[in-house]
């Protein structure tokens, strides 16, 4: 009991969350046991490979404070899918779709970062404008219509699973995950992020180059994006211009409830990883109970609200 | 992380033999994934469905996006697969994206098909269609031109830019209208999303950009409120008529207002019980036939072999005399 | 006037003089009707937004606080109740539910931003349940002949969003609770260690603005006569986005009344011009997030271009 007393901030988010996904797991174990197949882990890890990343970029531009947040990165996804095929329509070899459609990203990220860190607007606005800028715009440059044409080896890839994991899942959602891990983690540049965000003023005093490190989070979340459309385009053969909708809000709730504290310097990727688990396990569960999906929206937001709520009552505990 | 990915996986295997022997003991099970849930039209899809599903003695689930999500859409497609169940019918959102999934349908032996908005080339095993692509667009576009001659310029306001069986009507009107009436003038497209607002908001601006507008066309059913709304409140009724896709229910009060001059609509509980039945008959490894008899249908159903289209008839119009007839 | 509204207006002034001679049916009294009318929810919802940016708070869930309130209003218009108490369903319903939000943002201490996503969530859900996937539809019109009506030749909406803006002054500037508000905005910390009420004037301030959202629900049943599920799925964003563009910082103890009324015209003004002069309707999220990066950044450059001619003058 003491050592549940005990557990605190990222620890005791990451119980929680442990705790939640055994209970979702135990109660389709009870409901429904023929849930469990390998098809079934290879559909979460499949819906998981586009949130997990989108949700890591979200967590760490959020981790290192100055209120960061990035509105936009549905835009980005959507934008970036769009304008490396449109660029493919109009000559680019198919061999740098991939290059392309990361490099989109970076520099749409990058711009944000830019808004951010030279012209000083706050980071919910700016990314506010390019949200708007960046999904109209992908919408607006189409028509609405979806862009076929994706290379049919990119499809290999996109569409592979290696002994129940989705390829795409393994070589880019696990590496980027286990990098920012090990860099937040053991690197200089991780003790930066944190002290950025734990304390602004103090971090610019010990000589951290804020704003360049924080441009180039931006321009992270951006790639993140980017290779979240990629993933997009290689699963499902064509760039639609509304694939990100609703991420932002989703990698928010991931990051949040993942145990990122929104103003910053506290929380791991870890937990994010988890939390982008637990939610999809839990639509991918209500959907195999055949629940009507009105309640999944209502119960993710009941979830986040819960886990805020637990997170603020472990302090008066003490 | 992994520890709990590999139990599953554990379990999985043991539960895997159990599951698949409990299955066969049951009603096969027929699901349909509309675009969107919560609106009228395919909530009398699904009571139609469910009609159906007794009837002939099968399981009915109906499950569908929140948002007009092709991911989501997908996302529960997939499940509905893993699942095992027999027969799944998809309201197409977006016509390419469905092609990860029949693959996967395919490998499990799943018929997967297609409802009220299709897929032409993925692969799937029928359409099951209200009524052609081509005799939509042409209904509105001929209705219209009975009520404000030929010598016109439409409006039209459609909901995601990204719908592709809404783009599809909407390249059949604009074809019909060149082939056929080359003094029609037809607006470009203007999408309004899924809300009314946002709809109303649209059609006012159309209206005042072109003060000799005849007609607004509503392609999706979310747009039909917006736009009568838009008419009522320009005070324009008599000179400018909607028209639009929407079930009579929701335009019942705009006919009568006479902001709406018609609608052309199928009865979706009819569509969802075609549905029901072919995937019925998919199931029973069935063919269909050129002309099939259905139960509660007075005419019997058509079958197209080439393109795989099985078709409900033709759209009805709705307008304010008949309207009061009918109850969806 | 400050210089940000200042330019607010002048932007205003310059699109109506660019559309009206691109668009010969862009400067007609109709047209400025449809402006008007289509700029009455985003009037009462961003005003509500401006007091809690204000305050230091946001709340991204008015959108669908808007669409339940509007539920209410349907149902009780739906039911044949006096139109003058319908009216009134729809501020109630959403001071009720800015109470609920309030209690899980204050009482909860819980920043405002998450916790309302996670509300967001929760009543979008409620949305789905109470409708059930039947719009209210063909709703009668008592309503919308009351706010139809017009006093002293303008309409009522006109008179009640001038009510409503008036009220707000006058708490901000002659009530001491205009002055916690935006001490609270300035520094929750120093608000509290000053002996305000912070947690009674949050609460007030998110059922002000629930109560703002509700009645902007009232008048959206009563223009459109219909309640959907998608009800104002878009209003928060783009709520934020005009009151910030009117000078209001998310940052909290600075508001301009006048700076959200210019903000929420110039957006309506430039979506209804593009579309006049033939701009696809699907260019006009770019505007708006355009003018909110172009507006924020122009500001932000010129200032720092007068401070380093100011540097250079006095060296």
């Amino acid at each position: 009991m003491n050592r549940i007393r005990n557990l605190q901030g990222p620890a005791l988010i990451l119980a929680l969350l442990a705790l939640l996904w055994i209970i979702v797991i135990l109660v389709l174990l009870v409901l429904k046991p023929s849930v469990f197949s390998l098809a079934t882990v290879t559909t979460i890890l499949q819906f998981s490979t586009i949130l997990a990343l989108v949700s890591l970029g979200q967590a760490v531009v959020i981790l290192a404070g100055g209120a960061g947040i990035d509105l936009s990165v549905g835009g980005i996804v959507s934008l970036s899918a769009i304008a490396s095929m449109l660029a493919l329509k109009l000559g680019l070899p198919s061999f740098l779709l991939p290059p392309a459609c990361i490099l989109a990203g970076a520099a749409l990220g990058a711009f944000n970062g830019v808004l951010v860190t030279k012209l000083s607007i706050l980071p919910l606005i700016a990314t506010l404008g390019t949200f708007f800028v960046y999904s109209g715009l992908a919408l607006a440059l189409t028509g609405g219509a979806a862009q076929s044409g994706v290379p049919s080896w990119l499809l290999i890839w996109g569409r592979g699973v290696f002994s129940g994991i989705p390829v795409p899942f393994l070589t880019i959602a696990i590496p980027f995950f286990a990098i920012a891990g090990i860099v937040l983690m053991w690197t200089a540049w991780g003790r930066w992020i944190y002290a950025m965000g734990f304390n602004e003023r103090s971090a610019r005093l010990v000589g951290i180059p804020v704003d360049r490190a924080r441009l180039i989070l931006y321009g992270l979340s951006g790639v993140l994006s980017g290779a979240a459309a990629l993933v997009s385009l290689a699963w499902l053969g064509s760039g639609r211009p509304n694939i990100g909708q609703n991420l932002e809000l989703e990698s928010l709730t991931a990051a949040m409830l993942g145990g990122i504290a929104i103003l910053g310097g506290r929380g791991g990727v870890g937990g994010v990883f988890a939390a982008v688990m637990l939610l999809v396990t839990l639509k991918t569960g209500l959907l195999q109970l055949n629940v009507n999906t009105v309640w999944q929206v209502g119960i993710v937001g009941a979830l986040l609200v819960f886990v805020l709520l637990a997170d603020r009552l472990s302090q008066y505990w003490r | 992380m992994l520890k709990h990915i590999r139990k599953a996986l554990a379990i999985s295997a043991l539960s895997l033999a159990v599951s698949t022997a409990a299955f066969a003991q049951d009603k096969p099970k027929v699901a349909f994934v509309p675009q969107l849930i919560g609106i009228p039209y395919f909530n009398a899809m699904e009571a139609g469905g469910n009609r159906a599903a007794k009837e002939l003695g099968v399981d009915f689930i109906y499950s569908g996006p929140v948002d007009t999500n092709p991911v989501d859409q997908l996302q529960i497609v997939q499940n509905l697969i893993d699942q095992g169940v027999n027969a799944i019918s998809v309201s197409v959102l977006d016509a390419s994206s469905i092609a990860p999934v029949v693959e996967a349908a395919k490998a499990k032996g799943i018929k997967l098909f297609t409802s009220d908005s299709d897929a032409p080339d993925s692969g799937r095993a029928v359409y099951v269609a209200q009524a052609t692509d081509e005799g939509l667009g042409n209904t509105i576009i001929d209705e219209l031109v009975k009520r404000v001659g030929e010598d016109a310029k439409i409006g039209i306001v459609s909901g995601e830019a990204t719908a592709s069986n809404l783009n599809a009507w909407i390249g059949f009107m604009q074809k019909q209208a060149s082939a056929k009436y080359p003094k029609l003038k037809l607006l470009e497209p203007q999408y309004a999303g899924g809300t009314a607002e946002r709809a109303a908001q649209i059609s006012g601006d159309l209206m005042a950009a072109n003060p000799d507008i005849k007609a607004i066309i509503a392609v999706a059913s979310t747009t039909c409120p917006g736009v009568a709304q838009a008419i009522e409140t320009a005070g324009k009724i008599g000179s400018v008529i909607g028209a639009g896709y929407c079930s009579p229910n929701t335009a019942r009060s705009y006919l009568k207002s006479g902001a709406f001059g018609f609608t052309v609509l199928w009865d979706p509980a009819q569509l969802g019980y075609l549905t029901v039945w072919a995937g019925k008959q998919l199931i029973d490894g069935k063919a269909f036939e050129a002309e099939n008899k259905v139960p509660g249908f007075d005419n019997p159903v058509t079958y197209d072999a080439a393109k795989g289209i099985l078709l409900l008839g033709p759209p009805a119009v709705f307008t304010a005399e008949n309207v009061d007839k009918f109850d969806f | 006037m400050n210089g940000r509204e200042w330019s607010l207006l002048i932007a205003c002034i310059l699109a109506i003089i660019v559309f009206s001679v691109a668009s010969p049916y862009y400067a007609t009294s109709g047209n400025a009707g449809t402006v008007l009318r289509n700029s009455i929810e985003l009037l009462l919802v961003g005003l509500g937004m401006m007091l809690l940016l204000a305050m230091g708070g946001i709340d991204v869930s008015v959108g669908v606080v808007m669409g339940l309130a509007a539920i209410g209003v349907g149902r009780a218009l739906g039911a044949g109740v006096d139109p003058v108490l319908t009216a009134l369903v729809g501020p109630l319903t959403g001071a009720l539910l800015g109470l609920l939000t309030a209690a899980v943002i204050v009482l909860g201490r819980v920043p405002a931003i998450v916790g309302t996503l996670g509300l967001f969530g929760v009543y979008r859900t409620a949305i789905f349940v109470l409708l059930g996937g039947q719009w209210l539809s063909g709703l009668p019109t008592g309503l919308t002949v009351l706010l139809g009506t017009t006093i002293l030749g303008l309409p009522v909406a006109a008179w009640v969003i001038a009510l409503a803006y008036l009220a707000v002054w006058i708490a901000l500037r002659r009530t001491p609770f205009g002055l916690h508000l935006l001490a609270i905005g300035n520094s929750e910390e120093k608000a509290r260690l000053s002996g305000i009420p912070v947690v009674k004037v949050r609460f007030a301030t998110f059922i002000v603005s629930g109560a703002l959202t509700g009645l902007a629900a009232t008048f959206y049943v009563a223009n459109y006569r219909n309640v959907e599920m998608t009800v104002g799925s878009t209003l928060a964003l783009d709520a934020i986005a005009a009151v910030v563009l009117g000078g209001t910082s998310i940052l909290g103890g600075k508001c301009s009344l006048v700076g959200t009324v210019l903000g929420v015209l110039l957006l309506r003004i430039l979506q209804n011009g593009l579309l006049l002069t033939g701009v696809p309707s699907l260019w006009q999220p770019v505007v708006t997030g355009g003018l909110l990066i172009g507006v924020l950044g122009f500001e932000v450059l010129s200032n720092r271009l007068s401070l380093s001619r100011l540097g250079w003058a006095s060296k």
